[in-house]
């Protein structure tokens, strides 16, 4: 084996060229990163809101919470379905939510875009546990107060403690709160009375959803042949996390697609930036190399080692690209989701296994754009060398 | 010029490395000008919207209906609006192809009397027109739409309903080419009566939005004014705002995904410009002897630095040519047909624009150029009689 300290110390000479091969590997790198790191955050953010013993139902047919709408008398029959938790009290923890999307100025001056508007019944802070009130206070059950997400606050005109936003003419909320809800996308909505949001847009007995909690997990199959039994209610049953997974589905894919595919074609120019700076290596360097093969080392040996070479500068291109990366889980960022049509807050999150392809593609560039001129390396005959 | 003659001849000396540094390039250029065609297909939609059009709805939600009796202060029942040639009511129907769920298409109910008025840039046979004005449940759906699922006129197609339950039934009565290439080819539109007639009492008799032309564009603000002041008593107030607006609106949702694709089309330039550089840094590397010996026979600094410059705006514009003749054949006829017919809401027009070819050959000119500026100051600072010791 030659030892790695000599490929170390080849690249080191070099330091213009090695660095800017490298820079060029990172940057596809941070490219493919980014665009993993945005579709994971959306997902995430999605996720976030979901707990694995909770659904959700709605009316058959519908693809979202929007579309759908339940009449209240059947809330009372999902509430009895087997399966739902019941509190100390006795009480089945299930609510009926309305769903609004509201136009707003936004406080940046792009114009106006969707808020969503959750209308929530008194005992949604008992059944979403994770949401606390950062700021002022909750809302008084049955006025027109309402509180507003943290990642939502501020970026739109009036959407902001003691502001006061329209929701109808001549009916006007005032914001009370601001709440963290652990970074989900409800801290992307405003939260404020069910009567009073539903009457405001003449929605009158009817909620757009219902979320229940189970006993476990496993009670689903039961909840959902109870309440899908019917013919008549016309209801679907889905679990919580696989319906807000299938809520963020379209605009994830759509930024992986793009991600992916600005990736393809920046790899082929990395692997062919790394090509020709191991082409050059292996021809500037073709006399040592005949003096390697004079020494005894095999042409495997040769082979691997240029190999290993390029691997190296690659990597150390997909460190710098993943480092960059990182920083930009500090960057939130809001845009519409496809499916409410409405603005949410998010961040780019970094996982490992964006890590893990991120090191792959780094790896795969380097083998790839390594290879042809190491082969060429082992071909070197050492006479003919050491002569020229 | 001699000295250019020899720059082109460099070029070929080591022409693995060229062919490399040309590909390199080419692939560069490949992808800017995917992106920035991606990037105007996107937003063109808003550029090439209808200036005369001007759309009407709910003032603070696009979920909430208006009562349909607000088009009779449009269409003269009730009195009309100066300068609004032709109106029409519609509403979002949402529904699904049963089996391709997830093959989205716009569809929604219309008035059938006048929606072609209010869109004359749909353009439908006439005798197509009066069959479909006829045929309850027909309806008039895009070719490009036709096309993808395979529809003829006489076809009856079912969706299924999201937002309206059920599967619904109807004739395809006539298929609509467009105009301009702004409009969406993939949309589907039947009449709003069968619409209404097929729902229960209590959510009949209303619409979404309502759709005119002005005769005159430049006096929409009055118009918009005019509209909306109109129903500031009802009970629903509107709010109308021109379909570029609408569009343009849209596409700011969407603002920081194409900042973050016009970054990265700019990274990608970057890239290039890595490659370039290092490429043409080897070379004067390898070439130090030779310098000296130019300078030696006399020539200047300046000379060796154009030499240097010389060669990597060669390689430059060598890997922009070859990038825009792949551009083409790919994007233009392979990836652009495909988005146009299976993603045609979003990309109804996915073609190179000119100016991004023409800004691609300029910028692999100009980077190459750039590249080029430190390997060709080291060049040019050589002194001979170093430059002649050096050991290449």
């Amino acid at each position: 084996m030659i030892p790695i300290s000599y490929n170390l110390r080849s690249l080191r000479v070099r330091t213009a060229t090695t660095l800017a091969t490298a820079l060029g590997v990172g940057l596809v790198v941070f490219v493919l990163a980014a665009a993993l790191m945005l579709s994971d955050g959306l997902q995430r953010t999605l996720n976030l809101g979901g707990s694995d013993d909770a659904a959700i139902v709605l009316r058959k047919g519908a693809d979202g919470e929007l579309s759908s709408s339940i009449e209240d008398n059947v809330l009372g029959i999902i509430s009895a379905a087997p399966g739902v938790r019941k509190n100390q009290q006795g009480q089945p923890l299930a609510i009926g939510e309305v769903v609004m999307v509201v136009q707003m100025w936004t406080q940046d001056g792009r114009g106006q875009s969707n808020v969503l508007v959750r209308g929530v019944p008194e005992r949604v802070l008992e059944f979403r546990p994770q949401v606390k009130i950062l700021e002022g206070r909750p809302a008084k059950v049955g006025t027109t107060e309402v509180i507003v997400g943290r990642g939502i606050l501020g970026r739109f005109e009036n959407l902001e403690l003691g502001g006061e936003i329209e929701l109808r003419k001549n009916v006007r909320a005032q914001v009370v709160g601001v709440f963290d809800a652990g970074g989900s996308s409800y801290e992307s909505e405003v939260w404020g009375d069910l009567f009073v949001v539903r009457d405001a847009f003449g929605r009158d007995g009817a909620v757009s959803s219902v979320r229940v909690r189970l006993d476990s997990p496993e009670q689903f199959e039961g909840f959902e042949a109870a309440v899908e039994l019917d013919p008549r209610l016309a209801l679907q049953a889905i679990p919580e996390p696989r319906f807000l997974k299938e809520q963020s589905q379209g605009t994830a894919d759509f930024i992986s697609a793009i991600g992916i595919s600005v990736t393809v074609f920046f790899s082929i120019g990395a692997m062919i930036g790394a090509m020709i700076t191991m082409y050059g290596a292996v021809s500037s360097r073709s006399s040592e190399v005949g003096v390697l093969r004079a020494l005894g080392f095999s042409r495997l040996t040769i082979l691997l080692s240029f190999l290993l070479e390029s691997l190296l500068l690659s990597l150390a291109g997909a460190v710098l690209g993943v480092v960059a990366a990182l920083a930009l889980s500090a960057v939130e960022l809001s845009i519409l989701n496809f499916q409410t049509f409405s603005e949410m807050v998010f961040r780019f999150h970094l996982t490992s296994e964006t890590v893990l392809v991120a090191a792959l593609l780094g790896a795969g560039m380097g083998i790839l754009g390594g290879f042809l001129p190491a082969v060429r390396a082992a071909r070197v005959s050492p006479i003919e060398a050491m002569r020229g | 010029m001699r000295l250019l003659d020899l720059a082109v001849k460099n070029v070929r000396r080591n022409r693995l490395r060229t062919a490399l540094t040309v590909a390199g390039v080419a692939t560069a250029i490949l992808a800017f000008v995917f992106l920035r065609t991606g990037i105007t297909a996107w937003t063109s939609a808003a550029d090439n919207a209808a200036a005369d059009r001007l759309s009407t709805s709910h003032r603070v939600t696009f979920i909430m209906p208006l009562p349909k009796r607000y088009i009779e202060y449009f269409d003269g029942t009730r009195g009309r609006f100066e300068g609004v040639d032709a109106a029409a009511y519609a509403v979002w129907f949402g529904a699904r192809h049963p089996v391709q769920t997830d093959q989205f298409f716009a569809n929604f109910a219309v008035q059938a009397e006048t929606f072609f008025d209010v869109y004359p840039d749909m353009i439908v046979p006439p005798q197509d027109l009066a069959r479909w004005k006829e045929t309850r449940r027909g309806a008039v759906v895009g070719q490009a739409l036709a096309q993808k699922f395979g529809w003829k006129i006489g076809d009856i197609v079912r969706l299924e309903g999201t937002i309206y339950p059920g599967e619904w039934e109807f004739e395809v009565s006539a298929i609509y080419e467009t105009k301009t290439r702004a409009v969406d080819r993939s949309q589907f539109v039947f009449h709003w009566d069968y619409l209404n007639e097929s729902l229960p009492e209590p959510q009949r008799g209303q619409i979404g939005w309502i759709a005119t032309r002005v005769s005159d564009p430049t006096r929409s603000a009055a118009i918009i004014t005019a509209i909306d002041a109109k129903f500031e008593g009802f009970d629903v107030q509107t709010r109308t705002v021109t379909e570029k607006a609408a569009q343009t609106q849209f596409l700011a949702g969407f603002s920081a995904l194409l900042r973050a694709l016009d970054v990265v089309s700019v990274v990608i330039l970057l890239i290039m410009m890595l490659i370039l550089g290092n490429t043409i840094a080897m070379g004067v590397r390898e070439r130090t002897r030779e310098y000296g010996v130019l300078m030696a026979l006399g020539f200047r600094p300046h000379h060796i630095a154009v030499f240097v410059v010389g060669e990597a705006l060669a390689v430059g514009l060598l890997g922009g040519v070859l990038g825009l003749m792949l551009a083409y054949p790919i994007i233009q006829y392979g990836m652009g047909r495909w988005l146009e017919e299976n993603m045609g809401a979003f990309f109804p027009y996915f073609r190179i624009p000119p100016h991004v070819s023409l800004v691609a050959l300029g910028l692999s000119a100009l980077l190459a150029t750039i590249a080029a500026v430190l390997p060709a100051l080291a060049a040019s600072r050589l002194n001979a009689t170093e430059a002649l010791r050096r050991l290449g």
